[in-house]
């Protein structure tokens, strides 16, 4: 097997990586947090990537800066939906709970497809066609933009749950909400906050991916199982889990191609879910909150 | 996907029309003739699948304006309309439900594997199926099998369209006359396929050729990839390291936008991307979309004749109403099927099946709109062995034919500009 080509699917996967992180940390936090399962997470995804594409259709913006008005919208989004739905069923079964999350994702969906139609579209960027090389190697531009963006947002939600008071009463209220409760922490505002957060970043990683790859309405749904993937790999309600968790995947996906069929490629990820379910359930890093 | 209520839907609207058939053969000289015709008209491929409906729509109006069926009273043509979502399963119940609705002969549905969910349906309603596009040679063969051995007992599906095996062929010779022509010769081919009931087929179809034609090249490496792929970085790199002099894809639309973007951008230096046969590498949106790098690309498909003057007066009236888009192999096939369709119903005086099976086998049409080596005719399999492909090349964005050189249109450029030397 040539090394070269290796190397440069390592890297490939290793930068797209990013993305997939940055959506699970955000699966992960509403995870974490509430112990409600956003089925819906991929189709806010494909939301945040409709918003860069109108962005930049209509006002040129590249979806490099536009991701910030994306994880905005988003982030009201989460608001709204955490406000009128999810707070009604917190402490319902979890059964319930996903119905609603999928009737929310089903929405979703079926509004992009009546809005945007059924085509399969891609964010235009300045950087989309650019790369960078390295000998043999080369650096695609618009994947170490978007990994670097990704880290960036990752570690900035890392700083704001460890070393604001806001965060800190996140993390409190995750660890045990009816603690948090008695230490007067106001935690329905907490949730909304926290469920806010976590569709910023799956926005903001829709929007950065939209750059990528092209996008439908109905790619949604292999968006929420690719992150549910990850978050259980990673080891559920970790961040730091989820952050490694999404290079992982990327990079297994990356090299599965080149050594297996390129068809078998979406396998690769799944069959290390089971590895996982069977060896190390919790998780590779699991038994934490974030 | 079979779910409790597709099953409910499938099994109750076939009784509903085992009920409601019998009367149908019985009413005499109708004076509407409904024809179903399932595409892919939302979903990845929708593109394509708009065209095709658009195409077999004005071939129904251009019959009716001059008279419809005239041996049967000047019944007119009703286009039934069926979108497949670019999924097997609705292909399958839409074509159903379109028979259900009167539909006395079914056509699509440009997906092999759409076009194999509804070749049941046909057989088991005896609705004549006239495949317009589609090449997977098992279509038509497994159900000429089947007769031949007795297990059913007339064939209903026919097929309008160049089969894999044509595709693979004609892609060999017309490359070996393009090299020769331009004093080339590569010697490395990378073959990349979507891994689905059309590209594996079509890229069998071309190795066997390969192999039994011989070529200047080696194809080094095949690589598939799923369909709608999410990423081909890899893929791409996977070829680049063949150290190809000419790849050859076997796309669909959103996998040949991916693969040009990431040729462009992992700069392979090749002489050219020449397809044994595929689609997104010619149609208006995905030449919007790509611009220069799809600029050169070359593509072995069935085409429009462009000398034909019947024909680009119909890709007039075709550019006017689509928004400019160009009539092409899947406008252009949808159009010819509604007019085989016309014809079978004309000799046949009647729309019971196999009086219409009777007519399709002796068809015998003059004039095809399409590239073709002779008259539409259906040999034994049920095939059009006359149905043909061209050399097109997307020049100064647009797409046109440049070998064999009887249908050119303009000349071909070969080796093409490298892909970051465009400008």
């Amino acid at each position: 097997m040539d090394p070269i080509l290796l190397g440069q699917a390592a890297l490939n996967g290793f930068l797209f990586g990013g993305v997939y992180s940055l959506m699970a940390v955000g699966l992960s936090l509403i995870f974490g947090v509430m112990r409600v399962i956003n089925i819906a997470h991929g189709d806010m995804m494909v939301w945040g990537s409709y918003l860069a594409f109108i962005l930049a259709f209509r006002l040129g913006l590249d979806p490099f800066v536009s991701f910030v008005l994306c994880a905005a919208a988003l982030f009201c989004l989460g608001v709204v939906v955490q406000r009128g739905l999810v707070n009604r069923v917190l402490n319902a079964p979890h059964e319930m709970q996903i119905l609603l999350m999928l009737g929310v994702a089903l929405v979703l969906e079926n509004l992009a497809l009546v809005v945007f139609g059924p085509d399969t579209r891609r964010t235009e960027s300045a950087y989309g066609l650019a790369t960078v090389w390295f000998g043999p190697i080369f650096v695609d531009v618009a994947r170490l933009i978007t990994f670097a963006l990704a880290l960036a947002l990752s570690c900035a939600l890392y700083l704001f749950l460890f070393r604001s008071d806001l965060g800190k009463l996140i993390r409190a209220a995750a660890d045990n909400g009816y603690g948090a409760l008695v230490i007067g922490a106001d935690v329905e505002r907490i949730y909304t906050v926290a469920f806010g957060i976590g569709a910023a970043c799956v926005g903001a990683a829709g929007a950065l991916m939209s750059a990528l790859l092209p996008f439908s309405p109905a790619a949604g749904f292999a968006q929420t199982v690719t992150s549910f993937n990850i978050v259980i790999i990673g080891g559920m309600g970790s961040l730091l889990g989820a952050f490694l968790g999404g290079l992982i995947v990327a990079v297994a996906e990356s090299l599965g191609a080149v050594l297996l069929v390129p068809s078998l490629k979406e396998l690769v990820g799944f069959v290390l879910l089971v590895l996982i379910l069977l060896f190390r359930p919790q998780g590779l890093f699991g038994g934490k909150t974030p | 996907m079979l779910n409790r209520r597709t099953f409910l839907k499938a099994t109750g609207a076939a009784a509903g029309a085992a009920a409601l058939g019998f009367p149908a053969v019985l009413r005499a000289q109708p004076k509407e003739i409904k024809i179903g015709a399932v595409h892919p008209v939302t979903g990845p491929l929708a593109e394509i699948g708009q065209a095709c409906r658009l195409g077999a729509q004005m071939a129904v109006e251009a019959i009716n304006a001059v008279g419809g069926i005239k041996s049967m009273g000047g019944a007119k043509l009703v286009l039934l309309p069926g979108d497949s979502e670019t999924k097997p399963d609705v292909a399958r119940t839409v074509a159903e439900r379109l028979i259900n609705e009167g539909a006395v002969m079914l056509t699509g549905a440009f997906h092999s594997g759409h076009t194999m969910a509804m070749v049941p349906v046909a057989q088991q309603r005896r609705v004549p199926f006239l495949v317009d596009i589609s090449a997977a040679d098992v279509i038509t063969l497994n159900v000429a099998q089947s007769v031949k051995e007795g297990k059913q007992k007339t064939q209903y599906v026919y097929r309008n369209f160049p089969t894999t095996t044509a595709f693979g062929r004609k892609a060999i010779q017309f490359m070996n006359e393009i090299f020769k022509a331009t004093g080339t010769s590569p010697k490395r081919a990378v073959l990349m396929y979507t891994n689905d009931p059309f590209g594996k087929p079509q890229s069998e179809g071309f190795i066997k050729a390969h192999k039994e034609q011989g070529a200047p090249f080696e194809i080094v490496e095949v690589i598939p990839f799923p369909e709608v792929p999410t990423d081909l970085s890899t893929e791409v790199a996977k070829a680049r390291a063949a150290k190809p002099d000419i790849i050859c894809p076997i796309t669909r639309a959103v996998s040949a936008t991916l693969l040009l973007r990431e040729l462009a951008k992992q700069r392979v230096d090749i002489l050219g991307v020449i397809s044994p046969g595929a689609p997104g590498l010619y149609e208006k949106g995905q030449i919007d979309a790509l611009g220069k790098l799809i600029e050169y690309t070359m593509d072995n498909v069935p085409w429009i004749n462009p000398l034909s003057a019947k024909t680009r007066k119909i890709a007039e009236e075709y550019a006017k109403r689509s928004g400019g888009k160009t009539f092409d192999t899947n406008s252009g096939y949808s159009y010819e099927a509604i007019t085989i369709m016309a014809d079978v119903l004309e000799r046949a005086r009647s729309t019971d099946p196999d009086a219409l099976v009777e007519a399709i086998r002796a068809t015998n049409m003059k004039d095809p709109i399409m590239v073709a080596g002779g008259p539409v005719r259906f040999n034994e399999v049920g095939d059009n062995a006359n149905a043909s492909t061209a050399m097109i090349q997307i020049l100064s964005q647009k797409p046109l034919v440049v070998h064999p050189k009887e249908s050119a249109e303009a000349k071909l450029v070969f080796p093409a500009p490298k892909f970051w030397e465009r400008g």
